[in-house]
């Protein structure tokens, strides 16, 4: 079975707009189907709401590290449990901000599946849903 | 030998001996005082410092033992001679015992008297010589003590540890100051330190230790001793040698460089929001133009001109923020040079509304503007001020309702010119409100979203207003308005 296939329904928050539709298109494209949210806040409505099989999650939105918080909300939930949440970020090593380096224990508390790099690789996308199809 | 100004007293109860010794040594230039009794004798003699004093020993009223007791007492180095005509071995070991010089056999001839009197004056002047080494060895001394007291107080008052460890690694001497750079209770002179300082001290100690000539430089290094840049060191080592050049310990210099480091953190965390707020427009105009190359991605000819008029607006953005990024730079450096003139407010007003006449129109807001009587003038650079009210303005215009207003009101109150700019715009809650002054801080709530801006132009205005020693503040009401306060202080 094709990832696309698996995790079909994908939840996409960004509150760059912009970014936000660039995405959708790309992986709607690709045969995925896309529901978006601007805000951490309308992302978890959205996600109990529809339930997708994926999440992707923009790191720095209303806060800066609102992604995160969206992350750990989500996988509270039973069905966030058993679904992949990557945090999406331009601000990694180039900017300074450390997050492979985050301890321990804020992975346990944050619980995400992997960081997504901007500007969404959509075979970056698939390659991590296999993975984590696998380690499953 | 010369008399002149040697001061002598003469005291006996016999006047003929009296007045003929005076008259006798006055001839020879002497200073003579005379006393014809024992007390009068005594007051004179310790209430002026005679060079030389000749006291008879048998006088009615006062033995001259006691009178050379009472003088000697008093005036230590006046010469005194006993004269006596009961000359025995016992008074002349008497007298001397109390401090006469000699003594004098009654009756002398002229030349035996001024022989006694040369050799006094003689013993005189070795008295009053030593006695000013005296002093200025003492005064030496007690320059020396000042001198340590006054190191100690510098050292001890200095805002730097200082700390001096022998080649045993035992503390020799530290100041108040090293206790609160270590962050440690107390330390005792002697006691072994090496397993109490930091790991990065103790390292740069063990190279003084174990090289085998004696490093002759300072070795530097940053040590964090409370996590979270919460308190930060700089620790200079210094070795320190014996007078043959051996190794005789290490004196460690302690600065605090939290606030340095605070900044740092700052300044850094700065550069990486500067990073992000560059890179994500860059990154959204890439992606519009990756979706229109792409060919396995079909987009209509009416979405690739939507994509492009929103690239546009991502351009426009990024150039306003690197604007608004070499202004606050210009401003940190203050290499913008201040043209510093009388500004009057009303004409700034003006000018400001003409030059955002555009946008009030699109949006169909109305102005009313009040400015009170005879307000005097600002001195001010007047791009700077320009600056101010063209960004609160045209907050106030981008975050108004359409057919909106905005109120201005400019009065003086105090030494402040007061200007309140109120508009009837989406306002901010709370958690909005107090971040709002914030770099690249800005509200996103259903309201704003849309609207573009650097996040960084309110920042523009708290650092420009402030660096004239005014205020702004803000009052504002979710989706009511929002009100700012200027504050500029006037020059009277």
């Amino acid at each position: 079975m094709l990832v696309t296939e698996q995790f079909k329904k994908l939840l996409l928050v960004d509150d760059d707009i912009d970014l936000l539709e660039q995405n959708k298109i790309v992986l709607e494209a690709k045969g995925f189907e896309v529901q978006t949210a601007e805000s951490g806040k309308e992302g978890f409505e959205l996600f109990k709401k529809i339930k997708p099989d994926a999440a992707i999650v923009d790191l720095m939105m209303e806060e800066p590290d609102a992604g995160f918080i969206l992350c750990h909300r989500i996988k509270g939930t039973d069905h966030g449990k058993s679904i992949p949440v990557f945090i999406l970020t331009s601000a990694t090593y180039e900017t300074g901000f450390k997050f492979s380096s985050s301890t321990d224990e804020e992975k346990e508390w944050i619980k995400s599946d992997g960081i997504l790099n901007k500007p969404v690789s959509v075979d970056e996308l698939v390659s991590k849903l296999e993975n984590f199809r696998t380690s499953a | 030998m010369q008399h002149e100004n040697v001061k002598i007293l003469i005291v006996d109860d016999e006047k003929g001996l009296r007045e003929g010794s005076k008259r006798l040594l006055e001839s020879e230039g002497y200073c003579v005082d005379t006393a014809e009794n024992g007390t009068k004798g005594i007051e004179l003699g310790t209430s002026h410092d005679y060079d030389l004093a000749v006291i008879d020993l048998k006088m009615p009223d006062i033995e001259g033992t006691d009178v050379l007791r009472e003088i000697k007492n008093k005036r230590p180095n006046t010469i005194c001679f006993i004269a006596t005509a009961y000359a025995s071995y016992d008074t002349a070991v008497e007298s001397t015992r109390l401090g006469a010089f000699s003594y004098i056999p009654k009756p002398f001839t002229p030349e035996e008297l001024f022989n006694h009197l040369d050799q006094g004056y003689r013993q005189r002047l070795l008295l009053l010589e030593a006695e000013k080494l005296k002093e200025e060895r003492e005064a030496t001394l007690l320059e020396v003590a000042h001198e340590k007291s006054r190191l100690k107080t510098i050292i001890e008052s200095l805002s730097s540890g200082v700390l001096l460890i022998n080649s045993e690694g035992e503390v020799v001497y530290y100041n108040h100051s090293t206790l609160q750079k270590l962050d440690i209770d107390n330390l005792e002179i002697g006691e072994y330190i090496l397993d109490k300082l930091p790991g990065q001290i103790v390292d740069i100690i063990n190279q003084f230790l174990k090289s085998d000539n004696i490093i002759q430089k300072s070795i530097t290094t940053q040590v964090e001793i409370r996590p979270n840049t919460e308190l930060v060191i700089d620790a200079t080592c210094s070795p320190v040698p014996h007078p043959d050049g051996s190794f005789a310990g290490v004196a460690v210099v302690l600065k605090n460089i939290t606030g340095f480091k605070q900044v740092e953190h700052v300044k850094n965390q700065f550069v990486s929001m500067v990073a992000h707020e560059l890179k994500t427009p860059i990154a959204a105009v890439l992606g519009f133009i990756k979706l229109i190359l792409d060919e396995k991605i079909h987009v209509p000819y009416e979405q690739q001109r939507d994509f492009l008029g929103r690239s546009h607006t991502r351009l426009q953005g990024l150039l306003d923020l690197v604007n608004d990024l070499l202004d606050i730079s210009r401003m940190e450096l203050k290499t913008k040079q201040r043209e510093i003139q009388e500004l009057d407010i009303k004409e700034v007003l003006i000018s400001t509304l003409q030059f955002l006449e555009f946008e009030l129109k699109k949006k169909d807001i109305s102005v009313d503007t009040t400015i009170g009587d005879n307000l005097p003038k600002l001195n001010a650079d007047q791009n700077e001020i320009i600056r101010v009210f063209t960004n609160i303005l045209s907050n106030a215009i981008k975050y108004n309702k359409d057919s909106g207003s905005i109120k201005i009101n400019c009065s003086l109150k105090g030494n402040f010119l007061v200007t309140n700019i109120t508009d009837t715009g989406v306002g901010l809650k709370p958690e909005e409100k107090e971040r709002l002054f914030q770099e690249f801080f800005r509200a996103k709530n259903k309201h704003t979203r849309g609207i573009s801006g650097t996040g960084l132009g309110l920042t523009i205005v708290k650092r420009i207003v402030e660096s004239y020693h005014g205020k702004i503040e803000v009052e504002s009401e979710f989706e009511k308005g929002t009100t700012f306060t200027l504050y500029i202080p006037i020059n009277k």
